[in-house]
């Protein structure tokens, strides 16, 4: 689809903020144009590269759930493991991958959790990788046209 | 609106005709919807004229919370120390206005806004505004609260069961809200859990959402309404000066709570003023809970817009921008980032 829709969404942006914005006369009625071009900025921004960030961030989180694994026992070894077992993605649409998301990351919530439980060095070191991972989670999910 | 508020007036003034104008909704109120009105009339032979507000639940919010409560925390402080609008009627039947609401008096002459706060000419009277703010905020949280309109809604946790009470109501809030896994939260609510604070030091009203955004300001740096007691309870005092300092409300973006005071004063005024200690371990707990407290609302909101409960623009906005922010900012006060 050309022109892009992450271009679309801009000028939708630029129009609200510039024309749209000036017409309106209430302090509420500002806001929520303000609000919308806002959001189509943002919008334009997820929308190309929300399949790349979902296929990188399960990439590494499954690296983590199977190197994890080893360290725990019990439910926590179960419930890694079946993060782990979750198929991946059938497809690159973006609610396919975010479903595969939700899995590893509840994964990734139990290996925590049990790794923090052990006292061993392994435990630390992949307490850490874990900590590391979820810094570069927000990095994943920043966005450059945030306004707020 | 405004036939349904002036019939509304008209059954609760001792008055038959009564004119509603200048209704408008003011941005913000992201829990409840406020609507500013006036309101005229004739009574004993003079046409008085009034200004209120309106708080209206809408559908779905940011928070899902007693207006009964709030009602009754706001009253709880007319007439006191503490500037607060003075109530006038709480309203639960919803078929007048489309919702449950309350009207309470409007406090005119003020600004509120955070970015007015934050830029000349007010700048200038930062430090009185600052000074108010938690003078105020001592005043609540050395308030006898005992036998007051707020200790017939609200349960009084004990010192040592303060912080419990908090964290598993907003636990249970992100539990029921969050439409995927909270990795970041769900570290710091163990941390929370393994690292509990010292008991209170008393057990205070605690506004809940006590910032700058939350009370009405003069350009002389004097302070007249506190306001948004959605969230108000009874628990901790260090509760309230902690969410003060939380980054979602830096505005001026530059490390300074609310963007008007450094830290430190706002601990000095505080204490001073309250004879109350911030014992540094408790605040710091209390600091990181604010985060997991904020991601609880901004959750709340994500949910009632996916689930099509609301169309308010400001609660995707919020759930793109502080649903991440909020973790980074919790990173940051956990000291995993700099």
């Amino acid at each position: 689809m050309r022109p892009d829709p992450g271009r679309v969404l801009q000028g939708v942006a630029v129009n609200l903020l510039t024309n749209v914005m000036q017409e309106i006369r209430t302090p509420f009625g500002m806001q929520t144009v303000g609000i919308a071009g806002s959001l189509a900025m943002m919008t334009a921004e997820e929308f190309d590269r929300a399949a790349d960030r979902l296929v990188s961030e399960n990439r590494a989180v499954r690296a983590i759930l199977n190197d994890g694994l080893p360290l725990v026992g019990g439910d926590t070894a179960s419930a890694v493991s079946a993060a782990i077992a979750t198929p991946a993605a059938p497809d690159f649409r973006v609610s396919s991958l975010l479903a595969e998301n939700d899995a590893v990351r509840a994964g990734l919530i139990a290996l925590h959790a049990g790794v923090e439980e052990v006292a061993t060095p392994e435990a630390r070191s992949m307490d850490e990788r874990i900590w590391a991972e979820l810094i570069e989670s927000t990095h994943r999910r920043e966005f450059a046209s945030r306004l707020i | 609106m405004e036939a349904q508020l002036a019939r509304y007036l008209e059954a609760k003034l001792p008055a038959e005709h009564v004119r509603v104008s200048n209704l408008f909704r003011i941005p913000g109120g992201a829990s409840r919807e406020t609507w500013m009105f006036d309101a005229s009339w004739h009574e004993s032979g003079e046409e008085k004229v009034e200004a209120f507000v309106v708080r209206k639940d809408p559908p779905a919010s940011l928070l899902e919370t007693d207006r009964e409560a709030e009602y009754a925390f706001y009253s709880t402080f007319w007439g006191s120390k503490v500037p607060v609008p003075r109530m006038r009627w709480l309203e639960p039947d919803a078929s007048i206005l489309g919702g449950p609401f309350f009207i309470m008096d409007r406090i005119l002459g003020c600004e509120s806004a955070t970015r007015v706060i934050i830029a000349p000419p007010f700048t200038d009277v930062q430090p009185e505004i600052a000074q108010n703010m938690y003078e105020i905020l001592a005043v609540i949280s050395t308030f006898d609260w005992k036998g007051s309109p707020a200790a017939r809604v609200a349960g009084a946790p004990t010192p040592e069961t303060a912080w419990e009470q908090e964290l598993g109501h907003w636990e249970r809030i992100i539990n029921e809200q969050e439409l995927s896994p909270q990795p970041i939260m769900r570290g710091a609510i163990r941390w929370l859990r393994a690292n509990p604070p010292p008991p209170a030091q008393r057990i205070s009203v605690v506004h809940g959402d006590y910032r700058v955004g939350n009370f009405l300001y003069q350009a002389d740096g004097s302070i007249h309404g506190i306001v948004d007691w959605e969230m108000a309870h009874l628990g901790d005092p260090i509760e309230d000066l902690a969410w003060s300092f939380n980054e979602s409300w830096q505005w001026a973006k530059d490390g300074r709570p609310g963007g008007i005071v450094d830290r430190g004063t706002a601990i000095a005024v505080w204490e001073r003023a309250s004879g109350l200690t911030a014992d540094r371990a408790a605040l710091h707990w209390w600091e990181v809970f604010s985060h997991v407290k904020c991601q609880g609302i901004w959750l709340t909101g994500a949910r009632s817009f996916q689930e099509g409960r609301t169309n308010e623009l400001i609660l995707p906005l919020v759930a793109y921008t502080l649903i991440n922010g909020q973790d980074q900012y919790l990173l940051r006060t956990m000291g995993r980032i700099a």
